[in-house]
C-alpha cells in the first residue's frame, strides 16, 4: 500500500468539492454553480473511462463509461471510496496499476501512462496529476482498452525485426552471391557473398547487365536472356556451368534465377549463385580415379586373358597330338571333352580380351580390303555344315554390294559369326537368315546392312533394353544350356560403333524370332579388285583347319598352273623350286628381284595363278612389288616368305595386298596348304579352308 | 588350332624320317649348328639317297655362296658400309636358313641388325662405332661357324679334303 500523500488533503478536497466560497459575489456564485454543474456533467458524462482522486486518493468523480468498462453497477458506492478499495470492485485498472500511475505523477508531476493486460485485453491507464500551488490536488485517471493498437503496434515492431534481420541476413551470407536484378537483368543490388566471389565493388556493379558473369561462348549462345525467360516461363530457372570473375578467371557455379513478382507485377528477378568449384574438384578428381581404376581393371584383364591364352592354345595344340595316337574310346571320349571344354574357354578368353581392350580404348580395326559378301558366305557355309536338323540356313546378298571396300574383315566377320551364333543357339526349329544389303553409296563409302533373322525362342521386351550392355544374358537360368560370357553383344556394339555403324534388334515380323541388324561404313576403294582370296585368312583366323590336306589333290590342281617364284637368293631359289616341283607344279617361272617380279606378272599371258614373292629384295621389296602388281588391276593369290617372322608383320603383308605368308625356312606340308587353299579359293570360293602357315608354330628360332 | 595342326604336322615329319637324319646329326659338331628338321627337308628332296645329287648342289651353291659374301662382307667392313653389310646378312640369312645351318644364321642375323646399328636382337639403338666394332667381331665368328659346318657337310657328303 501507498503511503499518505504528504499534501493538504483538507484544502485539496474542498478545492473541488467546495470550489468557490459564497462570500466572492452574486455573479460568480451563479456562474460558479453553473460551472460546477458543467464539470460534474463532464467528469459523469465523458466517453472516456475517466475517475478522479483527490489527494488522498478518495474518488472523488466517476464516469459512467468508466463504470461501464469496469463493470460496476453502483456508482454511488464509489464515490469517497480510497482507490485500494475501488480496486476490489471494479475489473480495471488493478490496484498496483493505479498506484504506478499515482506514483509517477508524484514524481515527476506529469502524466504518465501504463498498461496492463487482463482478460487478453490491454489496458491503458493515463494518470494525469492536477497541481494547484505546487501540490497535488486531484489526479485524473483515465483508462482504456487499447488491445487493437496495442495489437498493431506489436505486428509494426515484428515485421520492423523481421526486415532487419533479413538484411543482416542476406548480407552476412559469404559463400552464397545473391542479386536482385531489375526486369531487364541489370543488377539492382547484390550481398557481401556476390561482391566477395566476383570480385566486384558494389559501385563497379550496379547498373550492369548480369550477362557479365557468363563465359563468352554463353553469351553468344544468348545463354543469358534465355536463361531469363525460362525463369519467367517455368517459375524459376536451375543451371550448373561456369562463370567468369572480375579478373577473367572462371569458377563452378550453380545458379537459380527466380522472377520476383509483387501484385502481380514483375519487379525483377532474385538471383542466387553458388559455388561449386570444390565440388566439381572433387567430382572430378573422383572421375578421375574411376577413370582410372576401371582403365587398370581392363588393362588386367587384357593382360591376364593374353597370358591366359597362350598356355591355352600349348595346350589345345598338344591335345590335338594326343587325339591323334592311337588312343582307347574312353580315353577319346575323355580327350574330345577336354577339347570342346578347351575351346569354349579359349572363346571366353577371346571374348573377354576383345572386351577389355574396347573398354580401355585401347582398341583399333585395321582397314583391309574386304569383300561383305565373300564374309557372308563364309559366315553361311561355316553355319551350313553344323546347323541342327530342323533349321534351314538361308542367305540373302544384295548383288549391289561392293565387291572390295575397305574395312576391317576379320572384325566385320565376328561380327555376323556372333549374330548367326547367338541365332542358332537360341532356335531349335524354322529358319535362319542372313540378308545383306547396300543401304547407301557416295564418293567415299558404302553403307551395308547386315540383318540376321532367327525364328528362335525370340527375346523378351523386359531384356531388351540391356541386351548389348555388358556380361548380359537375358535369361541367367539358361547360361547353362545357352554357354557364353554374355559379352558377344556388346563386343559387337562397340565394333560395329568403331566401325560406323548401329546394332539392334526387332522381333520377327513373320512371327516368333528376332532380327538382329547392324550397319557398316566400308569406305570405298581406289582400284576396286577381287579380293575374294583374303577370305582365306578369315578363315583359317576363326576355324580349326580340317586334318591334312590330301598332297594328291594339290598334285592334281597344280598341273596346269603358271606360279611365279620371286627371290633374290640363289639357293632359296632352288630349293624352293624343287619343292614346288614336287608339290606337282610343272609351270614356275623365276624373279629374281621385285622388279622383274612385277613386269613378269603384269605381262605373262595368260596371267599367273600364283605368286610367291620374297619380303627382302634388291631394287623392290615385296611388298612394294605386291602394291603395283595389285594397282596394275591384278587379282593374283600372292603369298608372302619371310624369315623376318615377327608377331603382327603377317598381318600387315596381307593388309598390303598380300592373300597369305608362310615363314622361311618354308616347310613343304605347310606351304602345299596353303597353296592348295589359295588355289581352290581361287577357283570356285567353295567351302574348304586352307591352312596359312602363319598360325604355325614357328620352328626353330625363326619366331 | 591351326597352330595345333602345324605343331602335329611337324611332329610327323621328324618321325617319318628319323632314320635319315640320324646320318649326319651323328657327326661332330652337327648337333649345335644344324637343324635337323630343316636340313632333312632338303634331303628328302634328292632324288637318290645314295647319290643326293640335289642336296649336295645345294649344299655345295652355299659353300660358294658363303665364300662369296663374307668376301663381300670384309671389303664393305673397311668401308665402313654398314647398310650393304646389313643387305649381305640378310642375303646370307636367307639361304642357310632354308638349308637350316641355325649357327650361321643366327649370326648372319646379327649381322644384319647391327648393320642398321641396332643391337643383335634388333630391338635397341646403338652407334655406329659400336656397331662395326661388333660386326668385325660377329663376321670373323659367322665365318669360323661356316667354317665348322662347312667341315660336318663335307664328311657327311663324303668329300673329305
Amino acid at each position: 500500500m501507498d503511503a499518505p500523500l504528504p499534501l493538504q488533503s483538507d484544502s485539496a478536497r474542498s478545492c473541488i468539492l467546495h470550489p468557490i466560497s459564497p462570500t466572492e459575489g452574486h455573479a460568480n456564485v451563479i456562474a460558479g454553480h453553473d460551472n460546477d454543474h458543467l464539470v460534474l456533467d463532464i467528469f459523469r458524462y465523458t466517453s472516456l473511462p475517466t475517475f478522479v482522486l483527490d489527494a488522498n486518493l478518495h474518488v472523488t468523480h466517476v464516469s459512467d463509461s468508466y463504470c461501464s468498462v469496469s463493470g460496476i453497477r453502483n456508482r454511488e458506492q464509489l464515490l469517497g471510496a480510497h482507490v485500494d478499495d475501488l480496486g476490489a470492485n471494479a475489473t480495471v485498472p488493478s490496484n498496483s496499476l493505479s498506484h504506478r500511475g499515482i506514483r509517477a505523477a508524484q514524481d515527476t508531476a506529469g502524466p504518465s501512462i501504463f498498461n496492463e493486460s487482463i482478460n487478453d485485453r490491454v489496458w491503458t491507464l493515463r494518470t494525469v496529476p492536477v497541481i494547484r500551488d505546487g501540490t497535488i490536488c486531484s489526479f485524473l485517471m483515465e483508462v482504456q482498452d487499447t488491445t487493437e493498437a496495442h495489437q498493431k503496434q506489436l505486428e509494426l515492431e515484428e515485421r520492423m525485426y523481421t526486415n532487419e534481420t533479413f538484411k543482416i541476413l542476406v548480407d552476412t551470407i559469404k559463400d552464397v552471391a545473391i542479386f536482385m536484378l531489375d526486369p531487364q537483368g541489370n543488377v539492382a543490388t547484390w550481398n557481401a557473398g556476390a561482391q566477395a566471389f566476383k570480385g566486384y565493388t558494389k559501385s563497379e556493379i550496379i547498373g550492369k547487365h548480369f550477362s557479365g558473369f557468363y563465359t563468352q561462348e554463353d553469351r553468344d549462345n544468348d545463354k543469358p536472356a534465355r536463361e531469363l525467360r525460362d525463369a519467367l516461363n517455368n517459375g524459376a530457372c536451375e543451371d550448373e556451368g561456369w562463370r567468369m570473375r572480375k579478373d577473367g578467371s572462371r569458377f563452378w557455379a550453380n545458379v537459380v534465377i527466380t522472377p520476383v513478382r509483387k501484385d502481380g507485377a514483375l519487379l525483377g528477378f532474385s538471383k542466387v549463385t553458388r559455388d561449386l568449384s570444390e565440388r566439381k574438384k572433387a567430382e572430378s578428381k573422383l572421375i578421375a580415379v574411376y577413370e582410372e581404376a576401371s582403365r587398370l581393371k581392363s588393362e588386367f584383364l587384357a593382360n591376364m586373358s593374353h597370358e591366359i591364352r597362350t598356355p591355352m592354345h600349348g595346350m589345345l595344340s598338344a591335345l590335338t597330338l594326343l587325339l591323334d595316337t592311337q588312343l582307347n574310346p574312353e580315353q577319346l571320349e575323355l580327350a574330345h571333352i577336354i577339347q570342346e571344354s578347351g575351346e569354349v574357354l579359349l572363346h571366353v578368353i577371346n571374348d573377354i580380351l576383345d572386351y577389355s581392350k574396347l573398354a580401355s580404348g585401347s582398341f583399333s580395326i585395321s582397314h583391309d580390303i574386304i569383300s561383305v559378301r565373300e564374309i557372308i558366305l563364309s559366315v553361311f557355309r561355316a553355319h551350313e555344315k553344323v546347323s541342327k536338323p530342323g533349321i534351314t540356313l538361308e542367305k540373302d546378298i544384295d548383288p549391289r554390294l561392293p565387291i572390295a571396300a575397305e574395312g576391317d574383315s576379320f572384325r566385320f566377320r565376328q561380327i555376323v559369326e556372333n549374330l548367326v551364333s547367338n541365332a542358332s543357339k537360341f532356335t531349335e526349329q524354322g529358319y535362319i537368315r542372313i540378308q545383306a544389303t547396300q543401304q547407301h553409296e557416295d564418293d567415299t563409302k558404302y553403307i551395308v546392312l547386315i540383318e540376321v533373322i532367327d525364328t528362335g525362342i525370340g527375346v523378351p521386351l523386359i531384356a531388351s533394353g540391356s541386351l548389348f550392355t555388358p556380361f548380359n544374358q537375358f535369361d541367367n537360368s539358361a547360361t547353362k544350356r545357352y554357354k557364353g560370357t554374355g559379352l558377344g553383344l556388346s563386343i559387337c556394339k562397340s565394333l560395329v560403333e568403331l566401325m560406323g555403324g548401329n546394332i539392334g534388334f526387332r522381333p520377327n515380323p513373320e512371327g516368333t524370332g528376332s532380327v538382329f541388324w547392324f550397319t557398316a561404313q566400308l569406305k570405298r576403294v581406289e582400284h576396286s579388285k577381287r579380293l575374294g582370296l583374303i577370305q582365306n585368312r578369315l578363315d583359317n583366323i576363326s576355324f580349326p583347319t580340317s586334318p591334312t590336306p590330301g598332297l594328291d589333290q594339290l598334285n592334281i590342281l597344280a598341273g596346269d598352273r603358271r606360279v611365279l617364284l620371286a627371290e633374290d637368293n640363289a639357293i632359296n631359289r632352288k630349293v624352293m623350286l624343287k619343292i614346288l616341283i614336287g608339290l606337282g607344279f610343272n609351270h614356275v617361272d623365276i624373279a629374281v628381284d621385285g622388279n622383274e617380279a612385277v613386269l613378269m606378272a603384269l605381262k605373262a599371258s595368260p596371267s599367273y595363278d600364283l605368286i610367291l614373292m620374297d619380303i627382302n629384295m634388291p631394287f623392290l621389296d615385296g611388298v612394294q612389288a605386291t602394291k603395283e602388281i595389285r594397282g596394275a588391276g591384278l587379282d593374283v593369290p600372292i603369298v608372302a616368305m619371310t624369315a623376318n617372322a615377327l608377331k603382327g608383320q603377317a598381318e600387315s603383308y596381307i593388309a598390303k595386298g598380300m592373300t597369305g605368308y608362310i615363314a622361311k625356312p618354308v616347310d613343304r606340308k605347310l606351304l602345299a596348304e596353303l597353296l592348295l587353299s589359295c588355289l581352290e579359293q581361287e577357283d570356285s570360293g567353295s567351302a574348304r579352308r586352307g591352312s596359312i602357315s602363319h598360325n604355325q608354330v614357328p620352328r626353330g628360332s625363326y619366331d | 588350332m591351326a597352330r595345333a595342326d602345324s605343331a602335329k604336322d611337324d611332329a610327323g615329319d621328324r618321325s617319318d624320317h628319323e632314320d635319315h637324319g640320324g646320318d649326319i646329326m651323328k657327326i661332330t659338331g652337327a648337333k649345335d649348328s644344324i637343324d635337323e628338321a630343316t636340313f632333312e627337308q632338303i634331303l628328302e628332296m634328292d632324288d637318290d639317297e645314295e647319290e643326293r645329287e640335289f642336296s649336295k648342289s645345294i649344299v655345295y651353291d652355299f659353300f660358294t655362296q658363303a665364300e662369296s659374301t663374307f668376301e663381300k662382307m670384309d671389303s664393305n667392313l673397311e668401308k665402313k658400309d654398314l647398310k650393304t653389310l646389313s643387305e649381305l646378312g640378310h642375303f646370307l640369312k636367307g639361304s642357310s636358313a632354308t638349308l637350316g645351318l641355325s649357327k650361321v644364321k643366327d649370326s648372319c642375323e646379327k649381322i644384319q641388325n647391327y648393320g642398321q646399328k641396332k643391337d643383335e636382337k634388333g630391338e635397341k639403338d646403338i652407334t655406329e662405332e659400336d656397331g662395326l666394332k661388333k660386326l668385325e667381331t660377329t663376321i670373323k665368328q659367322a665365318k669360323q661357324e661356316f667354317h665348322d659346318v662347312e667341315k660336318v657337310l663335307r664328311k657327311f657328303y663324303n668329300d673329305e679334303q
